[in-house]
């Protein structure tokens, strides 16, 4: 048994737990999350009264521990060496003390209350914003003590809880403003009732644009055709993620394979709103990316919605050198220079700061759009004409009925 | 209209008087002669050998490849036979299954007697034999769907697309060499010249332009219609390849019909059609050909996944039972054309129904006599077998509400016929 009081730095033994933590840690990881309808969440918006922000809190305090205590055991589930690395063993404090803060958090009342607990809830999520790149490094780093099969699972586990966290802690954000203040038309909390996808495309493509021309010299434009000004509910942060990670392969292929032409063929997307009136089944809003990029090559495609699988060329050189790509790695260039003011790590730490990340490298952009895609039973796929272009098809539910859709 | 019986019979309905093997119980013990065949393996031959074999003709090697598909024929309906001898009694019973087992059987008779061929002249006999079997099993096609259709409730969906599948790729594998080897025989050992700009070795064009073949293709489906829809060729647009040819063209006009119509039935009424773009791509071992249209995507089938429509069963596509293809199935089977799976063929049936050889009415119902190939309903089904037979693929994405997009993919004979073998 040590002494709590001796710490070294680079230890190799993990931070006991307290006992208090474990007991909580134990007391939510045994009652599993109840698998929660959108519906039931989006209630709390429907309308927005005092009474239900009051209720909210309740759930928030109840749900989000049940869910940071699961993400606590399978950090804990996993090989000890990997839960020594220095990125895995940061997330798992910060879980912890993310899991504590809301299982000691005092009953909420009033509004004043809920406003502290709002802002603590934002913090939180503030606090997790870099998670995705943290643990992409972790894995990265630990990549031959698990199989392929391992982390994939234990990513998609992590993701889709953490997307559960979000939208729950969010929701209530949003509720809880929304009291503050005048509603905006058609939102009722974390799903806008008329998101526009054409809206959403044109404010990601002036973000991946700049980002692929800051990196690679040029950016192809975006042709959007189809029922271009339709709108259908949805959470737009999860279309805002997906969307520009798309739109970052497609940009990067395009230029890449178009480096030689002056003219760059245009992305183009196609937006169809399902057909109303049809039967009872769930509708979906359909969004196709097409790209003139040369295609995925056949021995590619297989792997592409791995995690940590990349085309683009990276160094694991911690000297930062490897080309346009080399600056994105968590601990790479971004990190070590705090101080540096050039454009590139202005962009990449913009880049880490969003948990966007950079035109390319992690290898996380398709594994991660098709997840968001799937949260809510919508799709992801990809279809490759080898030489010529690839065409993403992105399915999303349409939320009104949320029905049936569990978080 | 005479509602059609949907139900499959319990025995089989025999012209009076008329022995057939099915009828006889000596068929029982006569199986021996055909399970002989049955248990000797297929000697297949790869695209390469088909190609470099035909390049050099002379008579000796003529005769050669006569004898080949004399003997090897055989062996190849022997194991198809037997798979039909395998599948439940209730099903080979069925009327038109019943039929396409006679054929079979009457076939496999004729080659198995069939005498050495030793002079050209036997193999222009032969020639003209294999011309005739060609013709007699033209209609296999329509009847065996019917009929399993029909029988499909006693099979389970995968067993049913199994044995189907092996037919059709078997039937394909036939054709191939029987076509190939006649081909051959015409050129008669004389090198081949380019016919129609297109250098070609037997029914293998090794110089086939995809772009031509979308163009003649769509040029054919268009003449069906007034103002329907263009087609855009775009991509690789000057791509060449080794393929066969009728294959290719099979799988295209099938897709391009399939484009058309849903084309015109999603706008009806509107003063211009959206066209139809085909884009063509060359990639390092394989062509891919995407057919993009706007007819309104597919939520109007009830299928659950996409790949469910190139199933024939009735499980997973329960449009297959629709009486309109039911009976646009009876009409092709009795026609005596019956349904090689070309393109030139689908053309000459459309010009014999139509007295000025031009449709009247783009879109509109027109009787079952024109609709017929494509109410049918097996395009896809067979594009589906034709793009798999030398390892390509064939898949679909729709967009609910705007249209839907077809990749066909296939392999560069030129490139990679080590594996591929008829």
């Amino acid at each position: 048994m040590l002494k709590s009081g001796t710490r070294r730095l680079h230890s190799r033994r993990a931070p006991l737990p307290t006992p208090a933590l474990t007991e909580i840690i134990q007391r939510y990881a045994s009652s599993p999350p109840r698998p929660l309808d959108l519906a039931s969440l989006l209630a709390f918006g429907r309308p927005v009264t005092r009474e239900s922000v009051v209720c909210s809190v309740g759930y928030a305090l109840a749900e989000i521990p049940r869910r940071l205590a699961l993400r606590v055991r399978s950090l804990e589930s996993l090989p000890f060496i990997v839960g020594t690395n220095p990125y895995v063993a940061s997330m798992l404090s910060s879980y912890k003390e993310s899991l504590q803060l809301l299982a000691t958090y005092p009953a909420v009342n009033t509004l004043d209350e809920n406003k502290l607990f709002t802002e603590a809830l934002s913090s939180l999520v503030e606090r997790h914003a870099n998670d995705i790149p943290t643990m992409a490094k972790g894995f990265l780093e630990s990549a031959k003590y698990m199989s392929p099969t391992q982390i994939s699972n234990f990513l998609d586990g992590a993701i889709r809880n953490r997307i559960s966290v979000r939208l729950i802690a969010e929701q209530h954000i949003a509720i809880s403003h929304a009291l503050e203040e005048e509603e905006r038309p058609g939102n009722v909390g974390v799903v806008d009732t008329q998101c526009s996808p054409l809206h959403m495309i044109r404010m990601c493509e002036s973000y991946v644009g700049e980002l692929c021309s800051a990196t690679l010299g040029a950016s192809p434009s975006i042709v959007i055709d189809g029922h271009a000004d339709a709108t259908f509910p949805y959470v737009p942060v999860h279309l805002e993620y997906i969307l520009t990670e798309i739109l970052k392969n497609s940009f990067r292929a395009t230029v890449e394979h178009h480096k030689t032409q002056r003219t760059m063929p245009p992305v183009r997307i196609t937006l169809s709103q399902p057909i109303p009136g049809s039967s009872g089944q769930s509708k979906f809003f359909s969004i196709r990316i097409r790209d003139e990029g040369g295609g995925v090559s056949p021995s590619d495609m297989a792997r592409i919605f791995s995690y940590a699988f990349t085309t683009a060329k990276n160094d694991h050189d911690e000297d930062g050198g490897g080309g346009p790509y080399a600056a994105q790695h968590v601990g790479g260039l971004a990190n070590i220079g705090g101080g540096d003011t050039n454009l590139f790590s202005e962009i990449t730490s913009k880049g880490l700061q969003t948990g966007l990340g950079t035109i390319a490298g992690l290898g996380y952009g398709l594994p991660m759009s098709k997840l968001y895609a799937s949260y809510f039973g919508g799709s992801l796929s990809l279809v490759s004409l080898d030489g010529w272009g690839s065409d993403v098809s992105l399915k999303l539910r349409c939320l009104d009925e949320a029905g049936d859709a569990t978080i | 209209m005479l509602k059609l019986v949907r139900t499959a019979r319990p025995c089989p309905r025999l012209a009076r008087g008329q022995a057939t093997a099915l009828s006889s119980h000596r068929l029982f013990y006569q199986n021996k002669q055909m399970e002989l065949y049955a248990a000797r393996a297929t000697n297949r031959l790869t695209l390469r050998q088909l190609i470099f074999f035909g390049r050099a003709m002379d008579p000796e090697r003529l005769i050669k490849s006569a004898n080949y598909v004399r003997t090897e024929l055989p062996v190849r309906i022997a194991h198809r036979l037997r798979d039909m001898q395998k599948l439940p009694f209730i099903v080979v019973t069925q009327e038109d299954i019943a039929k396409v087992y006679e054929l079979y059987w009457t076939a496999f008779e004729k080659f198995r007697q069939y005498p050495p061929i030793v002079t050209m002249e036997d193999n222009a006999a032969f020639c003209h034999f294999l011309t005739n079997i060609l013709r007699e099993h033209s209609s296999v096609i329509p009847v065996l769907t019917l009929g399993l259709s029909l029988a499909s409730p006693h099979l389970p969906p995968d067993d049913l697309d199994t044995f189907l599948r092996r037919m059709l790729i078997s039937r394909i594998s036939r054709r191939v060499l029987t076509e190939h080897h006649i081909a051959l025989s015409e050129s008669d050992g004389k090198k081949t010249a380019a016919a129609q700009g297109e250098p070609h070795v037997g029914i293998i064009f090794t110089g086939l332009n995809v772009q031509r073949c979308i163009d003649k293709c769509a040029g054919l489906v268009r003449q069906r219609g007034e103002g329907w829809p263009q087609v855009i060729v775009e991509g690789h647009v000057d791509t060449t390849f080794a393929y066969i040819k009728e294959h290719l063209e099979f799988i295209i006009f099938e897709l391009l019909k399939n484009a058309m119509w849903a084309t015109t039935s999603h706008h009806r009424g509107a003063s211009s059609l959206p066209p139809i773009r085909a884009t063509i791509a060359a990639g390092a071992n394989e062509v891919s050909i995407r057919i993009s249209d706007q007819g309104g995507g597919l939520s109007h089938t009830s299928v659950e996944a996409t790949s469910d429509l190139f199933s024939f069963s009735h499980i997973r596509n329960a449009a297959r039972l629709d009486d309109s293809r039911i009976g646009a199935l009876r009409t092709v089977s009795s026609s005596p054309h019956g349904l090689r799976a070309t393109v030139d063929e689908q053309v000459v049936r459309w010009r014999e129904n139509l007295p000025n050889g031009f449709p009247q009415d783009a879109g509109a119902d027109l009787g079952m006599e024109t609709e017929d190939d494509r109410r049918m309903g097996i395009g896809l089904p067979m594009s589906n077998i034709f793009a798999t037979y030398f390892g390509g693929s064939l898949e679909l994405v729709t967009l609910d509400g705007w249209g839907t997009d077809v990749y066909l993919r296939l392999p560069k004979l030129g490139t990679n016929l080590e594996g591929i073998e008829v």
